[in-house]
């Protein structure tokens, strides 16, 4: 059976917390393994702490909404927010293979989310950025 | 996130307990800075506890691993669960940081090299 959850985040990092339960009850109810929500959770936090921290140009308050959606092998997330225009999908790779001193840390969330996302898909509409990622869940125990 | 602060031998020990994201690294970045700047260069923390780490946990134990390297000192990450230490690996950061499996190993290692 096909199960849904929306969550509403508000600009602040304090709702990393809201997103980690919203992610929880998601994955009792769609009965995925802890590494899988453990992942979810991951990918999602990297998105929201960036569109919290980089997005907005002003003080404002601004919603960032998140559609859950898992149907048989396949969970799909969708990721809206109303934050200057950001496409993901073009920004380059971290290097991952410098020395301790030179080793920098930026990019390493949207390293996270390439790896641990099967599909990841950009479109601006309406003034606002909409992230479609998608995970297939084939390769349970892997 | 807890994080419980012990001296263990020639070394401090940071013992995290919950969460480490972007709502709860500058708490761990200034108990690091704290202990590093109080001359403790030898700092060893412990995962067992922890649930959850995102980039920017890794940063602060990035940012750390230089300090401490900088002051002849060492850092270790010991008692990872293994979704944590999947995140490392993804990042290249075993590669880089000193893990071990328990405390006891990560002291251990200290001795033997500031013996």
């Amino acid at each position: 059976m096909p199960i849904n959850k929306h969550i509403t985040l508000e600009n602040q990092l304090s709702e990393l917390n809201t997103l980690a339960a919203a992610v929880e009850s998601f994955a009792e109810q769609a009965e995925l393994d802890m590494k899988t929500q453990f992942n979810l959770n991951l990918a999602l936090d990297e998105l929201v702490t960036n569109i919290i921290n980089y997005a907005y140009d002003d003080e404002s308050v601004h919603q960032i909404e998140i559609t859950l959606s898992h149907d048989d092998a396949i969970i799909v997330i969708q990721l809206t927010d109303d934050g200057r225009p950001f496409d993901l999908t073009k920004q380059p790779n971290p290097e991952l293979d410098k020395e301790l001193e030179q080793r920098e840390i930026g990019g390493l969330g949207i390293h996270f989310i390439r790896k641990l996302m099967d599909k990841i898909t950009y479109q601006r509409i309406d003034n606002k950025n909409q992230l479609t990622l998608e995970k297939q869940l084939h390769e349970e125990g892997a | 996130m807890n994080i419980n602060v012990n001296e263990g031998n020639g070394c401090a020990v940071l013992a995290l307990e919950g969460r480490l994201d972007s709502n709860t690294s500058e708490s761990l970045a200034q108990q690091l800075n704290t202990t590093i700047d109080g001359g403790q260069p030898n700092v060893v923390v412990d995962f067992s506890q922890l649930a959850y780490i995102s980039s920017a946990g890794l940063r602060v134990l990035l940012m750390a691993a230089k300090r401490v390297k900088a002051s002849k000192g060492a850092l270790i990450l010991c008692g990872m669960q293994e979704h944590i230490r999947e995140v490392f690996e993804i990042s290249g950061f075993l590669q880089i940081l000193t893990v071990t499996d328990t405390q006891q190993e990560a002291e251990a290692m200290l001795d033997s090299t500031t013996a």
